[in-house]
């Protein structure tokens, strides 16, 4: 254990230390949560499109903050990789379990408190527009959302393992886009209908952006909480333990 | 006492051999030099023996434990510093040796007090509080070291320590490792002659994978007929059909 408490507590001052982890995991949020509210204030009413207004926009906000979590785990992972740090850490008595721990449990705090900041600026935004939001279903919100923020961790770490810092943030834009797009953030999926709906419905991006707006309406049917909370779940397990093999393989493979 | 032994160890990357069949003992205490030019084989040859690497053929063995089988024991007793400076580049000097430390196991108070013996042996209190990224190549080199150190090993790895330093770097991290000399085995990979001389109790010339040769300097001497490590090594060299391609 104190193994994977050593590496934890290094992973959390290099990110914390870097100011690029302040501008895409907190900023560029905040940035996107403030410009859409605008947004919002320039639509009609009679439109009835109630996407960005700040009760619906806080939950996909908060995903999309998770897809940055990602690519910040992918570039950690990747820069580790292809220095020579990780060389002197494999001659440690460090484990494969004790790296992939010790790279994912940083991030999911990482990730919570992303949340939370998040949803505090979503609620002064509220209190601006008048729009209310219910601050006990924001807090099941910051829960239901961990095993979104597992996923999106685990992905980064799959592919800072398999990619190098060059590639792998490439990659990460090409799932922050999927998730963005595809996960009802910026447009009511379910809304649309034909191919697009059930494209949106393969993927695993548009239950965790349900299961944050659900909890924050404090609407816990199965259908709006519960089913997309499984869905996720399941997905996190899957995405975790295969970035967790796939770290063992390629740790073997560099000790070859 | 052996410390470190190698029998017949041997590496292949697929056509290429980077280590041929090599067999060496080293004494406990003992500062053994791996010399040879770019591409000998030295850094295979020490990443076989520190666990990092698996050889095609033959084995090795730490304080008796094989690095095969018993790589948790042998992980556990051994130090290393590798040719790249690897260091957590935003954590200072004393974070990087505290975490070190904690992956060792030690509590808080071991912790402490080795970190302090660390920054004392290797004079870095003016820069203990400095993050690595911000160091100078020497003291990057020197956290390096402190850093393979800290955990108490038993034999200790230093690949290529002084590569890239300038003179005065690699006067004072001579310094550093002379300290340690009879504290600990050290088994060091240079290719500069001069280091070699200085530093090592016994050096073994490596060249196209193979040891060459391996003795003390007036062993090495009297074997080529030279003075010198650098007369003795361009002897043995030649005589072995070694080039520098």
């Amino acid at each position: 254990m104190h193994k994977i408490t050593a590496f934890t507590s290094r992973n959390i001052k290099e990110i914390l230390r870097d100011p690029l982890s302040y501008i895409f995991c907190l900023g560029f949020p905040l940035v996107m949560l403030i410009v859409m509210t605008l947004v919002n204030a320039s639509i009609p009413e009679q439109a009835g499109m109630t996407i960005f207004r700040i009760d619906r926009l806080s939950g996909g906000i908060a995903v999309f903050g998770q897809t940055f979590i990602m690519l910040f785990t992918a570039l950690s992972v990747s820069k580790d990789r292809s220095g020579a740090f990780l060389v002197r850490m494999y001659a440690t008595p460090m484990t494969s379990s004790d790296f992939t721990a010790g790279y994912i449990l940083p991030m999911l705090a990482i990730s919570v408190v992303q949340c939370v900041v998040t949803y505090v600026a979503s609620f002064i935004i509220s209190l601006i527009t008048g729009v209310e939001l219910n601050l006990l279903g924001m807090l099941v919100s910051v829960i239901a959302l961990i095993p979104s923020a597992v996923m999106f961790v685990g992905f980064g770490l799959l592919f800072g393992t398999l990619f190098n810092d060059k590639a792998a943030p490439g990659l990460c834009s090409i799932i922050i886009s999927l998730g963005s797009f595809l996960g009802g953030i910026w447009f009511d999926a379910e809304a649309t209908g034909g191919v697009l709906e059930k494209l949106c419905k393969c993927l695993p991006f548009i239950y965790c952006t349900k299961a944050a707006r659900a909890a924050i309406a404090m609407d816990f049917t199965f259908d709006n909480f519960w089913l997309p909370v499984i869905v996720v779940s399941a997905c996190a397990a899957v995405v975790a333990a295969v970035s967790s093999v796939v770290f063992r393989v390629k740790m073997k493979a560099d000790l070859a | 006492m052996i410390a470190v032994e190698a029998k017949n160890l041997t590496k292949k990357y697929k056509t290429k051999t980077a280590v041929d069949s090599i067999s060496l003992s080293v004494e406990a205490g003992e500062l053994f030099a791996l010399l040879g030019v770019n591409g000998a084989g030295k850094t295979t040859t020490i990443r076989m023996l520190s666990c990092l690497s698996v050889p095609t053929a033959g084995e090795a063995f730490v304080n008796g434990h094989s690095c095969l089988s018993e790589s948790e024991h042998v992980k556990a007793e051994i130090g290393i510093s590798p040719q790249d400076t690897a260091v957590a580049e935003n954590l200072t000097v004393r974070e990087n040796l505290e975490f070190i430390a904690k992956v060792y196991g030690f509590d808080r108070a071991k912790t402490i007090s080795r970190t302090a013996e660390m920054i004392e042996l290797f004079n870095m209190s003016e820069v203990e509080n400095t993050r690595a990224k911000t160091l100078s190549g020497g003291w990057k080199r020197k956290l390096s070291i402190a850093m393979a150190l800290i955990s108490e090993p038993k034999v200790l790895f230093l690949d290529e320590p002084t590569l890239g330093l300038d003179v005065l770097a690699r006067r004072e991290l001579w310094k550093a490792i002379e300290a340690l000399k009879g504290k600990i085995t050290i088994i060091l990979t240079t290719h500069y002659m001069e280091e070699a001389e200085q530093l090592s109790d016994r050096i073994a010339i490596m060249i196209g994978g193979k040891i060459a040769a391996l003795g003390t300097l007036s062993e090495l001497e009297q074997l080529s007929g030279q003075t010198g490590l650098e007369g003795a090594f361009v002897a043995i060299a030649e005589r072995n059909g070694g080039s520098h391609a």
